[in-house]
């Protein structure tokens, strides 16, 4: 049942630019697979691991600046650029990690966001890094090779592979030993040490590789927009965003992430463009009432609202 | 470095850190007593803001007098907000909380734009307007006014908390609910009159702000990372903690950008988190 | 504007061009133009502004007015038979993600002919990134980072001059004052520290250095502080004679009013437009705003050498008034917006077609004259390689008995300056 579900899906993606042609619902579907991965990233930490981080744009700035700077000074290619952003997400949240994670619940989430505010100002006044400028990458140039493409199609299968794999990895993960160790240092960290889980090693883990995936969604869209700088890859705003769409979704279930982009993706978009253009915010507050309803009505996402009304109950 | 730019960092980092202390003050009593983070705190800074704007400008209240009015009706807004939202997340998973008043917050927010305009407005002169200078040390009145305000309010509440009834029953529901149950505390009235304080006090913040700071949509994300910080440094739930971490940080983010480079003096302000949480996981006072 | 009519149009357009045979595809009864700006969240007051401002001067080519402004005799663009502008906005809410997926959005789906954006630079820079791919003409009448006419682009055409020449503005007019009698021996620079500030700030220390004023401070800070009382105490420190500031309009009065708190007053403050120009500044800081002087793109005196500028600014004024409830004047940018449409609809007007590749050329051959423009500019004429206003150029403005009064060059000047800042009252 569920291969057959994987299968569709996997078609359905893939043939979906092939099928609607025009730029901007191309657009908005990468837009969906970008805010997925991420989503899944958070998921692993988050949702797994049962660690709110509310600073998941450093890793998202790290992969991005990593691979434009080694990109700009050392014509590095993006492609090894999208692996040493992910090695150098790693080891800073590893770095991060280390500390941090003597914290708990709330004062870790603030610690995230500590860290994020600090890494945000740090690159805002490096000017090797761009500074408050930023960094450009050059608008031509088109190849696979280059990472660059001149139309959505090659960023498309990109990001859909990206988020594949990684999908991939967090259902083998959970699957295994550490989301069965995961779950117990969500549930009751200090139970689960008593019965042996090396809690801080497995927090490492799950933090490295949301690390990583993250930084690589970061390399991503340095390559789609072709420029970057501090407000675009590194605020708080872009955490918090990272988190919804998991929250939203589902945290903690390999789905969630997916539905949560599916749906906020084209929701901002739409209130945007219908309501936007007037000038007076109000798609911000259709969306801001829709967290809330979500929050109140259903916490356990939308994942829990389709287990809800298939008749499951719900965790 | 001579002492009078010391002194002058020194004051000015109290006066500003007074009022990041009351308003860390009203986030703190609500977290300590419901374990929820009020992530609209900020907007609740905004809205009593903009009350005292409207109260100038309609009616030519001063936003000091008016102040009793902004306790009242953000203490209302506080009520409400718990009846109508905050309950239904009680005993949700933490993230639901989170993403509640979250997305209050941003409801709020672009609300406020969409109603009144993302234009700047300032209150002009109030009771309070002018400058002291003490010993070539400048203090400007409206923040020493808020400074002193912060500092009384502060104290209302740690008396309340402390010395009264309401007050202790506040702190053992704090403590425990079930206990508080049994003894015959009505835990929901408690959580209800937690959040009306907090936003009472974040509210006479607002009143005080607006004499010197300007009043639009986004005032509230300013101050209320701060207030985040400010909490956790001083310990969720510690109201005395709170009033330290909003010093704490004042005078670090003043010693930090005069001394050593405004832009990135938030980076002290952060640094300084990271390093008391990680010393004393519980923040400075922290109990919980 | 309601989008609703567009289908029926094109609609009545298909069955014209179907009935008449092999004729000529008949002219286009409307021709659309897009605009990417931050139309909600903290800069939501400048987009409106541009967007009236923008409507304005649709309205203006659309109508037979009888002003001397481009096309504003006869009705709608005389080359196309008559056909009316129509603009369409898109709001990019300060994202460059945004204003990328914005801009390609019109340009497919809206079928327009031209962008014109965005005023954050960083914006700017990624939205006619996208016009550049699809091959669409981007005007950008506000942006004044140098970086973005240094990119070789085609497409991209600004009308607007740059930090780079505002920058040097200020000090050939330091070096005026001087030549007056002002000691002036070295200034402090403070600026908020994205973008715009950083890039001012570049060009005013190398300024600076090639001028010979040392720079005594060089404060950067955060836009977003609670206060500023630390970044003015360093700058009271370092007691320059002059200050050059960059900041927008949050901090733009909460610095004025910090400096009035800690008694800092230096003999000068040069500002760097965006928040000293902006309407809020004055009726916000009252006798504390006097004395400061501004760069600024345009100025309401302008109109005493230019009687057009009063009377457009007496529409815009109209416009608002019904549109948002209280008149306001017009500004640097409202006053750019403006003249950036016009610039597009004469180019399009003499293109006599709405094919891409032939506005560009008639982009490229643009020569406006500078009565035409309710500008202080020489007139419009692009660099032949990278598309920049050649005869733009830069006012300084004083703030005189609460209002902005011209003062440099010397030639347009409406009074002379004030020097020193006066000390601050009460």
């Amino acid at each position: 049942m569920k291969i057959v579900f994987v299968a569709a899906a996997v078609l359905l993606v893939g043939l979906y630019p092939l099928v609607v042609r025009g730029p901007y619902p191309q657009h908005l579907m990468i837009l969906v697979l970008l805010n997925a991965l991420l989503g899944t990233a958070w998921n692993i930490l988050g949702g797994f691991a049962g660690q709110i981080s509310l600073g998941q744009a450093t890793f998202f700035g790290a992969g991005a600046f990593t691979s434009t700077l080694l990109f700009q000074h050392a014509g590095v290619s993006p492609w090894l650029g999208l692996l040493a952003g992910a090695a150098v997400a790693a080891g800073l949240a590893l770095v991060i990690g280390y500390p941090c994670f003597r914290l708990s619940g709330h004062y870790f989430a603030i610690a995230t966001i500590a860290v994020g505010e600090i890494v945000g100002i740090v690159v805002t006044n490096w000017d090797f890094a761009g500074g408050a400028v930023g960094l450009f990458l050059p608008v031509e140039g088109e190849s696979i090779g280059a990472f660059k493409f001149g139309d959505k199609l090659g960023y498309h299968y990109v990001i859909a592979t990206l988020l594949g794999v990684s999908l991939a990895l967090a259902a083998w993960l959970r699957r295994g030993r550490p989301g069965y160790y995961w779950r117990a240092i969500r549930e009751d960290q200090a139970a689960a040490r008593s019965v042996g889980v090396p809690a801080t090693r497995y927090k490492q883990l799950a933090i490295a590789i949301s690390a990583a995936l993250t930084a690589m969604a970061g390399t991503f869209y340095a390559q789609y927009v072709l420029f970057i700088d501090p407000p675009s890859v590194l605020p708080l705003s872009l955490s918090i965003q990272i988190c919804l769409v998991a929250v939203l979704g589902g945290a903690g279930t390999l789905l969630g992430p997916v539905l949560g982009a599916l749906v906020l993706v084209p929701l901002s978009a739409a209130t945007s463009v219908a309501l936007g253009g007037s000038g007076r915010s109000l798609d911000l507050v259709v969306y801001g009432l829709l967290i809330m309803l979500i929050a109140a009505f259903e916490p356990a996402g939308l994942v829990g609202l389709a287990r809800r009304l298939r008749g499951h109950p719900t965790r | 470095m001579t002492t009078a730019q010391v002194a002058q960092a020194l004051v000015s980092g109290l006066l500003i850190g007074f009022v990041f202390a009351l308003i860390a003050a009203g986030l703190t009593l609500i977290f300590g007593v419901m374990e929820i983070v009020n992530f609209a705190h900020g907007e609740f800074l905004m809205l009593s803001m903009y009350l005292s704007y409207f109260l100038h400008a309609g009616l030519g209240w001063d936003p000091i007098a008016a102040l009793p009015v902004n306790a009242a009706a953000l203490f209302a807004l506080g009520v409400l907000v718990y009846y109508a939202l905050i309950r239904r997340v009680l005993r949700a998973p933490m993230l639901a909380q989170i993403f509640a008043t979250f997305g209050l917050g941003v409801f709020l927010q672009n609300a406020a734009q969409f109603l009144w305009r993302p234009d700047f407005r300032t209150l002009g002169d109030s009771w309070v307007t002018g400058r002291l200078a003490v010993a070539g040390v400048y203090v400007s009145g409206p923040q020493l006014a808020a400074a002193g305000g912060a500092v009384l309010t502060t104290g209302a509440l740690w008396w309340l908390l402390s010395r009264t009834e309401v007050g202790r029953a506040l702190l053992a529901t704090a403590e425990d609910r079930h206990a508080a149950s049994l003894m015959g505390i009505n835990p929901d009235r408690m959580f209800a009159l937690a959040w009306g304080l907090g936003a009472a006090c974040v509210g006479v913040a607002g009143a005080l702000l607006s004499t010197f700071y300007y009043v639009f949509p986004q005032v509230g994300s300013v101050f209320a990372l701060i207030a985040f910080v400010a909490v956790a440094l001083g310990g969720f739930g510690s109201v005395v903690g709170a009033f330290a971490g909003g010093v704490l940080i004042g005078v670090v983010e003043s010693l930090a950008g005069v001394f050593v480079a405004p832009a990135i003096k938030n980076v002290f302000v952060f640094a300084i988190y990271l390093v008391v949480v990680l010393l004393r996981p519980r923040g400075l006072f922290g109990k919980l | 504007m309601s989008r609703r009519p567009a289908p029926a149009l094109a609609l009545a357009v298909l069955a014209v061009s179907l009935v008449s045979p092999r004729a000529r595809a008949a002219p286009p009864t409307e021709v659309v133009i897009g605009a990417v700006y931050p139309l909600s969240g903290n800069l939501a007051k400048v987009g409106n502004d541009i967007k009236d401002a923008i409507e304005l001067a649709a309205e203006l080519v659309n109508e037979d007015v009888d002003l001397p402004v481009p096309l504003g005799k006869g009705k709608g663009l005389t080359n196309l038979g008559g056909a009316r502008i129509r603009v369409v906005f898109a709001d990019h809410q300060s994202s460059p993600e945004k204003g990328l997926s914005e801009a390609e959005r019109l340009i497919t789906q809206e079928k327009i002919v031209a962008v014109m954006g965005s005023y954050n630079s960083n914006v700017t820079a990624t939205a006619s990134q996208a016009a550049e791919r699809l091959k669409t003409p981007f005007l950008n009448a506000d942006s004044t980072s140098p970086l973005l006419t240094g990119r070789g682009f085609r497409w991209f055409f600004r009308t607007t001059p740059t930090d780079d020449e505002f920058s040097e503005n200020f000090f050939k007019f330091l070096g005026e004052m001087k030549k007056r009698g002002k000691g002036i021996k070295n200034v402090a620079l403070f600026y908020e520290n994205t973008l715009f500030g950083t890039d001012v700030s570049k060009f005013e220390k190398k300024y600076a250095q090639q001028y010979g004023y040392p720079v005594v401070a060089d404060v950067a800070y955060d836009a977003k502080s609670t206060n500023l009382n630390a970044e003015i105490q360093r700058l009271k420190a370092a007691s320059a004679d002059v200050l050059l500031q960059a900041s927008y309009t949050n901090d733009a009065i909460l610095s004025t009013k910090t400096m009035k708190e800690l008694d800092f007053r230096p003999q000068a403050i040069l500002a760097m437009d965006a928040g000293h120009v902006s309407s809020e500044f004055v009726p916000s800081l009252g006798k504390d705003a006097e004395g400061v002087l501004s760069r600024e793109v345009w100025a309401l005196g302008l109109g005493a050498k230019k009687p057009i500028v009063q009377k457009v600014n007496e529409l815009f004024r109209k416009r608002t008034q019904a549109g948002r409830g209280q008149p306001i004047d017009m500004d640097g940018t409202s006053a750019r917006a403006f003249v950036g449409l016009l610039v597009l609809a004469d180019a399009i007007n003499r293109a006599g077609s709405t094919e891409a590749e032939k506005i560009r050329g008639a982009l490229e051959a643009t020569d406006l004259p500078g009565d035409q423009l309710i500008m202080p500019w020489k007139g419009v004429k692009f660099d032949p390689k990278t598309h920049q206003n050649t005869l733009g150029s830069g006012i300084l403005v004083q703030i005189q008995d609460g209002k902005y009064v011209v003062v440099y060059p010397f030639d347009l000047a409406a009074a002379d300056v004030r020097w020193p800042l006066p000390a601050w009252g009460k």
